[in-house]
């Protein structure tokens, strides 16, 4: 059975620093939800305060609808897998698996044949019998989730729990957890920095920042509809242009990008003022230098990038702005011939432009002002 | 996890242990000091610091500032420790140097060596070199046989052929320094062991030579191991009175805490043992509270340059 | 050419200053306790070999009531101090550890302070202690067993709690996570990982004890608290048989086989990186 959870107001200080900052979400049950941010940015705190290690300091953690804050650990019917997984080193996989089964009222052969069956969900049969230090990163990865759902949670959190393997494992099992969470139908609250992660595997993503919830929504939404400046720097490539809304055109907003004037069809079109636009690489359309008009700029290629599937070009606006745009590679070798000092004209289409309310991207370090964020927890 | 007071409930036992047997038996050297004696010579300790006596304390503060024997024993123990202390970096770090960057395969055999001294009884340590330095032993053998003996005679560093253990200064430091040098050794390889290759590699890449590179980066960068390993050895050295026993059993060469094992043990001149104990404490506390400032200055002028 | 410069020379002239020092170190030992095995009396004149001051009739370890009964004494010495400063000492270690906040800096130093005070300090401050205050213990046997402890116990803590920074609190937290009460958590979870460490404190604190000289003298009353240290500093200079040596090797062989075995435990639990650490800072 998947479980709900509702956090509410949830907050976190430890002495003077604010790890969590008030923060409201709803996860359905029965969802692959991830907590995706920076590091610092509160998600394991809040990871943490599910799981009850950390006591909140104000705010409501609700488990189908019952406040567990206030609840141990042990008391709550939810597990977790750890970041380095914590497998009892003194203990062998199938004891391992077993520790839990001992505080539910489970007969002996009922719990051998669920250590069974949760090594055999994660293809681990074999390896009952190794002590925990005798397997690779993988193998201890998927003992680990055995021993959380082996006691049937209703919510099963994980720490980073792909965090230490080497890349193609991680991509392997990114595709076998999202398959089992699948099958299982039971809630996932899965933590991560590795924004293509969060992508790949979640049904919805929370990015979060500096202690606060700066979107929740659908992968889809996140990337291509992204509510703040940090989020749409966080995922992906963006370009974020600094730009001044000056009026309304119909459902578009007028922007002001150096002596140019843009339609922007996205986002907040009823900013008014300092705005950044914001347009994916994959958006922009490189043409001729010939090509000016509507929706167009022009500018200047300062380099090429080869990526395998395509070029990144970074392009050198009037006004002083580089953006990147991203032209695939499909053997047309009028992308490989712009080179360095080439004049062209970008088109930047009004329903790709996105309007966001200024503030700071994330390298720039300290100078994001949450105030600017919409209500925490607002969807898309 | 857990509350706060159930963790403060399971170091009690500990601490109510160490509050006894250590700070309250240490207040029982100041009351004792500040106390008094009876008739019988035996001390009545004044618990109360009101009451503090402190005529014992600057009895012995008097006897040090108009030259008294005890000035003329401290000195005679900051000399040979001090010089022990010395011995032991001279010998110290090229063992050190050399079993954390060369030894190589051998590293733990060696580093097994250097730790196997420790372990084996002081006094045993020192039995074994009565036993070579006796008259017959087959270390005064060697020595007179090499030479080694004669030069000592005639330089002055002994004053009687096959007088090793009969009062000789030279036999008590060399003795302290046998003692006490693993324990010196041993944070030494700890910390240039921690010396990343690199630094050095990264300093003869910079043009160093060997010795600049040793001197400007090896060496600063294991500095602070040389002063953690001497405060280490020279702590107890200062406490030390059964080394001075063994191997020279003279007054001649009786250091401070020789001066207070006559007077806490064998005599019965408690009170001023106390004293005497206290002042070395003192003495030893601004030993450590410098040793820690300097460390601490050390670490960040190694960052600095 | 500017090899030469090295104000080494080259690592083999380091190498024989190491390979020379090691020889000063150890080989007046071996020959001390070579002469334990000497068939005659001397302690400088090789005899033969024999067992007689081991298990002779005469003076020998087994036989010499003086001689056996500071062996007996040192080891009851060494079992005391073993049964009570490991369960103290762990459970200080423990409350240390997780106790934050308020007291734990003062209380961390009062565990440090034996380490670096002298041990005439030490064994002043408690002859004191037990002349003035605890009259009604006395010298003897408890106050040794109590003067051994109060400073074995901050070797036990140090290297205790060493092993819980590496263990970290995660072991425990699963074991919440995965239902187990907190009497659990550290039955079934802490005390195993643990046990390794606790192994090799008791392991140093018996040999502490073995070796402790000064703290043991200042507290001893009478011939029956002699221990093997006391009686090699008191007979070291008269005119001793190789018993002396003989017993000296007895002490040496058991240290050495409590830390040998120590050792072996924790490199098989805790790992070997750990265990090499903690045999290079258990100075």
């Amino acid at each position: 059975m998947a479980g709900e959870i509702n956090l509410e107001e949830l907050c976190k200080k430890f002495d003077d620093f604010v790890a969590v900052d008030g923060i409201d979400l709803d996860m359905p049950p029965g969802e692959f939800f991830t907590l995706l941010g920076p590091s610092g940015c509160g998600k394991t705190t809040t990871l943490r305060m599910i799981a009850g290690f950390e006591r909140p300091t104000s705010g409501r953690i609700l488990l189908d609808g019952n406040d567990v804050a206030r609840v141990p650990p042990h008391q709550r019917n939810v597990n977790t897998v750890f970041q380095s997984y914590a497998l009892f080193p003194h203990l062998d996989v199938a004891k391992n698996v077993a520790f839990g089964l001992k505080y539910q009222k489970v007969d002996k052969a009922e719990r051998a044949k669920r250590v069974g069956e949760a090594l055999e969900l994660v293809d681990m049969t074999e390896f009952a019998q190794r002590k925990a230090d005798q397997l690779s990163g993988g193998q201890q990865q998927r003992v680990a989730l055995a021993r959380a759902l082996v006691l049937r949670p209703r919510v099963l959190l994980l720490d980073e729990p792909l965090g230490a393997l080497d890349a193609q494992l991680r991509k392997n099992l990114q595709v076998e957890l999202k398959a089992l969470q699948a099958e299982l139908g039971i809630t996932f609250i899965f933590v991560t920095h590795d924004q293509s992660e969060a992508l790949t595997m979640s049904d919805r993503i929370a990015v979060m920042y500096k202690g606060r919830v700066e979107q929740a929504a659908s992968p889809k939404a996140i990337y291509e509809e992204p509510d703040t400046v940090f989020v749409a720097d966080f995922l992906g490539v963006s370009n974020l242009i600094d730009a001044t809304a000056v009026g309304q055109d119909g459902a578009a907003c007028t922007v002001q990008v150096g002596d140019r004037t843009l339609k922007a069809h996205q986002g907040a079109t009823d900013a008014r003022g300092d705005v950044k636009v914001m347009i994916r690489p994959e958006r922009i359309e490189i043409e001729p230098h010939s090509n000016a008009g509507e929706q167009r700029m022009p500018g200047m290629v300062e380099r090429s990038v080869f990526l395998g599937g395509a070029y990144e070009v970074h392009i050198r606006v009037l006004g002083g702005e580089l953006v990147k745009a991203m032209v695939p590679n499909d053997g047309d070798v009028s992308a490989a011939s712009l080179e360095q000092g080439a004049a062209v004209s970008l088109h930047l289409p009004s329903d790709a432009l996105r309007v966001l309310r200024a503030g700071e991207p994330a390298e720039e370090e300290e100078a994001v002002e949450t105030a600017e964020a919409p209500a925490p927890g607002a969807g898309a | 996890m857990g509350s706060r007071w159930t963790w403060r409930l399971v170091a009690l036992p500990g601490v109510a242990w160490l509050s006894v047997f250590f700070l309250v038996a240490f207040y029982a050297i100041l009351a004792v000091a500040f106390g008094n004696q009876d008739t019988l010579l035996q001390p009545v300790p004044h618990w109360n610091p009101l009451d503090w006596n402190v005529g014992y304390v600057a009895d012995m503060f008097d006897n040090f500032f108009s030259g008294g024997p005890f000035l003329k024993v401290s000195l005679r123990t900051i000399e040979f420790v001090a010089i022990a202390v010395a011995l032991s970096l001279l010998v110290g770090y090229p063992v050190a140097y050399f079993t954390a960057k060369h030894a190589g395969r051998w590293k733990g055999v060696i580093l097994l060596a250097l730790i196997l001294p420790l372990w084996i009884n002081y006094l045993m340590r020192m039995l074994a070199w009565i036993n070579l330095l006796a008259p017959d032993g087959i270390g005064s053998d060697l020595l007179h046989t090499f030479g080694i003996e004669d030069l000592f005679l005639k330089i002055g560093l002994l004053d009687e052929p096959g007088g090793w253990l009969n009062g000789q200064p030279t036999t008590v430091i060399l003795a302290l320094m046998y003692g006490y040098i693993p324990f010196f050794i041993l944070p030494l390889f700890v910390a240039i062991d921690r010396i990343d290759r690199r630094h050095i590699d990264a300093a003869r890449d910079l043009g160093a030579s060997p010795a600049s590179a040793f001197f400007r980066v090896t060496l600063p960068l294991s500095m602070p191991g040389i002063l953690a390993g001497a405060v280490l050895i020279a702590l107890p050295m200062f406490g030390d009175y059964y080394t001075a026993d063994l191997v020279s059993a003279s007054t001649q060469t009786n250091m401070i805490g020789n001066q207070i094992d006559e007077f806490m043990r064998q005599g019965s001149e408690k009170v001023t043992g106390a004293a005497l104990t206290l002042l070395l404490s003192l003495f030893l506390l601004v030993l450590m509270f410098y040793y820690l400032r300097t460390t601490r200055r050390a670490g960040t002028t190694v960052e600095d340059t | 050419m500017s090899r030469l410069r090295n104000p080494w020379g080259r690592p083999r002239f380091l190498a024989l200053i190491t390979g020379g020092y090691i020889l000063w170190a150890v080989l007046p030992v071996l020959l001390a306790i070579a002469f334990a095995f000497n068939n005659g009396r001397s302690r400088t004149t090789w005899q033969g070999f024999s067992f007689r001051w081991f298990t002779g009739e005469n003076g020998s370890v087994l036989h010499d009531p003086a001689l056996r009964d500071a062996l007996g004494h040192t080891l009851l010495l060494a079992v005391i101090c073993v049964a009570v400063a490991t369960p103290l000492g762990v459970a200080l270690a423990l409350g240390l550890q997780r106790w934050r906040g308020r007291g734990s800096g003062t209380v961390n130093a009062l565990m440090l302070l034996p380490l670096v005070t002298p041990e005439i300090v030490m064994g002043v401050a408690l002859l004191l202690l037990f002349l003035q205050v605890f009259g009604g213990i006395g010298l003897g046997t408890d106050a040794q067993a109590i003067g051994q402890v109060t400073f074995t116990l901050s070797y036990v803590v140090v290297i205790v709690r060493g092993r819980l920074v590496s263990i970290g609190p995660e072991f425990e937290e699963a074991a919440a996570d995965l239902g187990a009460p907190r009497r659990d958590q550290f039955l079934r979870v802490l005390l195993p990982l643990l046990a390794p460490a606790i192994v090799a404190s008791a392991a140093v604190a018996f040999a502490t004890s073995i070796d402790d000289f000064v703290v043991t003298q200042y507290l001893s009353s009478d011939a029956s608290t002699t221990t093997v240290s006391m009686l090699l500093y008191s007979s070291a200079r008269g005119a001793p048989t190789p018993a002396l040596n003989a017993i000296a090797t007895v002490n040496l062989v058991i240290t050495l086989m409590t830390l040998a075995f120590a050792f072996l435990v924790y490199r098989r639990f805790a790992g070997r990186d750990e265990a090499t650490s903690l045999a290079t800072m258990e100075v």
